[in-house]
């Protein structure tokens, strides 16, 4: 019976993770339709969109191009078990938040291999604006974390999840303005606007995704579902106290999710050096103060 | 449109998939382009039919060619059109690419497109209104349904011919034939 | 088999390879090659032993040498990297010149080094630290020209951190009368903490100016990036860890945890400032290494940075530091010695060329050498399944859990700096477009391609079992008197976190599995010419594009004001400050008698009224 349970619990959150991502792009592209005060297309369009990219012959530039890809669509899969998931978390005890930073680099290095071998000046300029941006927000990202792992004590997400259970949410704790920092650099995390210049169609033909076709791109739209699951979980999970079910879990996901659309909606996309300087600037500012406020209260 | 009809995707997903999300690539080849940007913003909206401008012709499979044809575009138009992944789908849009039009006595442009790419079907007029490429889009499902959008598969038997005529007009090709040219001798 | 065969072999191998040279060069390399391979059998049958003998006496001190677990595992590594080195150098050093010369300079250089670990008293380790440091002074400077200039940094901070160490040697002997490492540790208890802090500075200064810690790193990129490629691997995978070597004897086995932790108060207590230096040595330089456009001194400037993350564990003073601090030494030992093997065997095929800006697109003719240089680029980076993962977690955990977590941001700030420049490394050398003048390139000989595999997997097996050296470090660290820790294979386990590689291995597979499958579903794919682009409709010719120059434009223009080396530029201050006012004490030499006849009158009337001035 236990091994059963564990088994469920080990291929359950993947596929749910799956499924919530590709609504999510439903969504999103749902509501940017209605602000634009037009009807859009249905929200199970990206799943339309995969089925069609299955059944086309995409172009393969070298061995490195396939195998880069299936290496950073792994790494997204292996961090989903890493996440807890409304109560669901196969490999919790497996080293914590340390181990999530680190295989959240899986999914970049794997996509800037698979661009590399493509050979395009586009993808290669696409790769070095995202990893400059990464750069810009690992800064207040790292912050942040520090700040809970120092509050809380521990380096595993399980504990600080269970700790902020009955409501005790970080974000009205004294770690407020960690939670706003994260909140600010949210978007350059799921690659939206105004930091979606990595992907930017008009300028560089869509960065590392100027050479993908057929089902190359559908692993790309596969890990771009599993990405902006794993960036809103992990907000989810550090301030909004996780959830006791799914359900629970992923209602906080949809408030959330809306929130940043919103913000998507309304900003220009910023140049690559504007990004960086706002992001060392204001939340670094912001999530450095909550820092020290931690600091002292201990 | 039989885009909720669950079981006729389960029976020929492909097909399906293709109707559904046809992504053209963002090619502005003549005046016919000033038609698209009202298509795809919010007055006339094509995203609810699935039909979203890309970037790149690697990521899509519609290629709409959007007015007058010159001999320099034309070399564009036939290496963008080789780069799109298999199936793909060609639309000749304004009379320009159907018989000259405008221009049927000009010395640089391409009178008769269907020599050089083939072509799916076509639209007429001298600029069409964006309703007309809407109607070309479900006029566009009904062939695929049929089996009849075969435009990338007459490229593939018939490409010697093809070749030849493109060579012919442009006076030499930089780059090396996509499929493999037999000679036949008899 | 004693110890003292063992140097003796070493030292009498350096020679006889150098005069069988002189016979053929054929049974010069295979005798340096069976040199190598013999010392690691020996070390290997010392593993688990403690012993001390004294081998010579010198005017009334007796010479010890001495082996235990932390000289077992520094040595063992001095053994094969240095074996490695020199089945690499078989193919890369033919047609040069004073190969003989050479080959008498690496021997010396690993017999230097295994007497540095294997020596019991101060006055041995300085013989031996001496050897070291003169035959890397003249193997730096093997290819003459710009070489020169950077062998010559190299020596004067060599002999300004040699004469620290004499001193320090110096007044340990006035105090105590005695030099043996073991005789000392009990008497030094009694000290004042002034006197500990005068001898920690000595030391400090001594062992960082070889460890490149970051006020005294400046010799470091010249140095690495004018060596034959190598002795780079060599000299920064293993050389500059003697000064850790000497850190860790004199912090934990002359001082002991207790004084050593004990020293200051509240904000000043040395090893408090010592891992500040730690941190401060790991966000500098990495960020540094991101502009460099030639590929030695990239690596170079991570060895550097690299140290800090070995300083910050080492100074942490907990067990779970100690362990990461140490078990850090050997993999950046095993990465870094890979890249600049790799490296060197790019420079091999291109005939010399070392600058990133026009290489491009090797994937394809030096495969092998790409999944080398991928490894060690992610071993480098810290990317689970790999050893530098496991050390990076350790030293983290104990910043994090002790309450330090601004130190903690710099060491996890590092890492980002280590993947921008080492995917620059990795894309302007094997990715991209290849150039038209390298399209005749060709795999590297198999002695060349054999320590590349080596090393990776070692990378590779030391990350998924990582209990095999974590157990070898951890009888050191009991033997320092910490905690021990709970070892088993797969990792670490203890109540605050554990780390089980086996489940990430597991994970990992399976979802490789998983979406490898995944991937099959789709159609069939078209492969096409690497330069068949999307270039908006043009047909570009091959050749013309080279996307590799100026990568991380952007963000050079906004922070590169503020990464410049201003600890070099101070020491370049220095020199000239020095050199112009030699330059006017020059200028009493002016040759002319009558001059000189006025100095002598100016001097005795100086002394006249001084005599009658004071009446002494």
């Amino acid at each position: 019976m236990i091994i059963v349970a564990k088994i469920f619990e080990i291929i359950l959150p993947p596929i749910l993770a799956f499924i919530i991502g590709i609504f999510f792009i439903g969504l999103f592209r749902k509501i940017m339709a209605r602000i634009h005060w037009r009807y859009g297309p249905p929200i199970i369009q990206p799943f339309l969109d995969l089925i069609k990219l299955f059944h086309q012959k995409g172009f393969s530039h070298g061995p490195l191009f396939d195998l880069g890809l299936i290496l950073s669509l792994a790494g997204s899969m292996v961090l989903i078990l890493f996440i807890p998931f409304g109560g669901m978390c196969a490999l919790g005890n497996s080293g914590g938040l340390l181990v999530i930073l680190y295989i959240m680099l899986f999914a970049p290095l794997g996509i800037a291999l698979s661009g590399g071998e493509g050979a395009n000046p586009n993808i290669s300029i696409g790769i070095s604006r995202k990893l400059i941006i990464a750069l810009g927000y690992e800064v207040s990202f790292l912050l942040v974390l520090l700040t809970l792992m120092t509050y809380y004590k521990t380096i595993s997400i399980v504990d600080i999840v269970n700790a902020q259970s009955n409501f005790h949410w970080a974000l009205f704790s004294p770690l407020f303005l960690s939670g706003i920092a994260y909140l600010m650099i949210l978007p350059a995390i799921l690659g939206i606007r105004p930091f979606d210049v990595v992907g930017a169609p008009q300028e560089i033909s869509s960065g590392p995704t100027a050479e993908y076709g057929g089902r190359f791109l559908a692993l790309f739209h596969i890990w771009h579902a599993f990405s902006l699951f794993i960036g809103i979980a992990l907000f989810v999970d550090l301030f909004l106290g996780g959830g006791s079910n799914p359900v629970t879990f992923f209602m906080k996901m949809v408030v959330v999710f809306v929130l940043v659309t919103f913000i998507h909606a309304v900003f220009p996309r910023l140049r690559t050096e504007q990004a960086v300087r706002y992001l060392w600037r204001w939340p670094t500012a912001i999530s450095l103060l909550g820092l020290l406020l931690v600091q002292i209260i201990k | 449109m039989d885009r909720k009809d669950i079981k006729k995707w389960f029976k020929e997903p492909g097909k399906m998939g293709h109707k559904y999300s046809l992504w053209a690539v963002y090619f502005c080849t003549g005046c016919g382009i000033i038609e698209v940007p009202p298509v795809i913003t919010s007055r006339w909206d094509a995203e609810r039919f699935g039909v979203i401008p890309v970037a790149t012709p690697r990521q899509a499979n519609l290629f709409l060619i959007t007015g007058y044809v010159s001999v320099k575009t034309l070399k564009a138009i036939i290496r963008t059109y080789e780069q799109m992944p298999e199936p793909k789908y060609t639309v000749g849009f304004g009379s320009c690419p159907i018989n000259g039009g405008m221009y049927w006595d000009s010395y640089n442009t391409i009178k008769h497109l269907d020599k050089y790419i083939p072509i799916d079907g076509w639209i007429a007029g001298c600029m069409p209104r964006p309703e007309a490429i809407f109607i070309a889009v479900t006029h566009l499902w009904t062939l695929i349904d049929k089996g009849m959008a075969t435009a990338h598969i007459k490229y593939r038997e018939k490409y010697k011919y093809y070749r030849e005529n493109q060579e012919k007009v442009l006076k030499g090709l930089d780059w090396p034939p996509l499929y493999p040219i037999e000679d036949s001798n008899d | 088999m004693s110890l003292t065969q063992l140097v003796i072999i070493s030292f009498a191998g350096a020679f006889l390879t150098y005069f069988s040279g002189k016979v053929s060069s054929k049974l010069r390399d295979v005798f340096a090659v069976i040199i190598s391979l013999v010392l690691i059998a020996i070390l290997s049958y010392f593993y688990g032993k403690t012993e001390e003998l004294r081998y010579f006496s010198f005017l009334g001190l007796p010479l010890l040498l001495r082996i235990n677990m932390l000289s077992w595992y520094f040595a063992i590594t001095i053994a094969v990297v240095g074996a490695l080195s020199i089945i690499f150098s078989l193919s890369y050093m033919k047609g040069k010149e004073k190969t003989d010369f050479y080959y008498l300079m690496m021997l010396l250089v690993n017999a230097g080094m295994l007497g540095i670990v294997l020596s019991g008293d101060l006055v041995s380790f300085y013989i031996f630290w001496e050897i070291m440091s003169w035959s890397a002074f003249l193997l730096i400077s093997y290819n003459r020209g710009p070489a020169l200039a950077a062998g010559m940094k190299y020596i004067v901070m060599s002999i300004i951190g040699s004469v620290a160490m004499l001193i320090g040697m110096l007044s340990l002997y006035t105090n105590y009368g005695t030099l043996c490492i073991s005789e000392i540790s009990p008497l030094i208890d009694s000290a004042s903490s002034g006197y500990i802090l005068f001898l920690l500075i000595l030391f400090f200064v001594a062992f960082g100016i070889k460890n490149a810690v970051w006020p005294f790193h400046t010799w470091l990129p010249p140095a690495h990036s004018e060596a034959p490629s190598p002795f780079s691997a060599v000299l920064s995978g293993i050389l500059v860890r003697m000064g850790m070597y000497g850190f860790l004897v004199f912090f934990y086995v002359v001082l002991g945890v207790k004084l050593f932790l004990g020293l200051g108060q509240g904000l000043y207590r040395f090893h408090y400032i010592l891992a500040w230096i730690g941190a401060i040595n790991i966000v500098i330089p990495t960020f540094i290494a991101m502009f460099q456009n030639d590929s030695k001194r990239l690596l170079a400037w991570h060895g550097v940075g690299q140290g800090g993350y070995m300083v910050l564990g080492v100074a942490m003073g907990t067990s779970l530091g100690v362990v990461g601090g140490t078990f850090h030494i050997i993999n950046h030992t095993s990465y870094i010695a890979l890249l600049f093997l790799v490296v060197g065997a790019i420079e091999y095929r291109t005939k010399g060329i070392r600058d990133l800006n026009s290489l491009g697109g090797l994937i394809k003719k030096m495969p092998i050498t790409f999944i080398g240089a991928l490894v060690g680029a992610c071993g480098l980076i810290g990317v689970p399944l790999t050893n530098g993962f496991v050390s990076k977690w350790l030293i983290y955990k104990t910043l994090i859990l002790k309450g330090y977590p601004f130190l903690a941001f710099a060491a996890l700030i590092g890492t980002w700096g280590t993947i921008l420049s080492l995917y620059k490394f990795l894309h302007n050398i094997f990715l991209g477009q290849l150039p038209e003048k390298y399209k005749d390139v060709e795999k590297v000989p198999f002695s060349m391609q054999f320590p590349i595999i080596i090393l990776s997997s070692v990378i590779i097996l030391f990350g998924i079992f990582p209990g095999i050296p974590l157990k070898v470090i951890n009888s050191i660290v009991v033997s320092f008197g910490l905690q021990s820790l709970n070892i088993n294979i797969w990792g670490i386990s203890s109540e605050t976190g554990a780390l089980n590689t086996i489940n990430i291995l597991t994970a990992i597979c399976i979802a490789l599995g998983f979406v490898w499958l995944l991937f099959r579903i789709g159609e069939k794919k078209v492969s096409i010419a690497q330069d068949d682009n999307y270039a908006a409709g043009a047909y570009v010719p091959k050749g013309k594009y080279h996307h590799t120059v100026e990568f991380y434009n952007p963000l050079f223009r906004m922070i590169k004001p503020y990464f410049k080396d201003f600890v070099d530029e101070f020491y370049l201050l220095i020199v000239k400050v020095g050199r112009s006012l030699s330059d006017k004490v020059r200028k009493l030499y002016c040759g002319d008698l009558s001059y000189y006849i006025v100095y002598i009158v100016l001097f005795l009337a100086v002394l006249i009224i001084f005599k009658l001035g004071f009446n002494v």
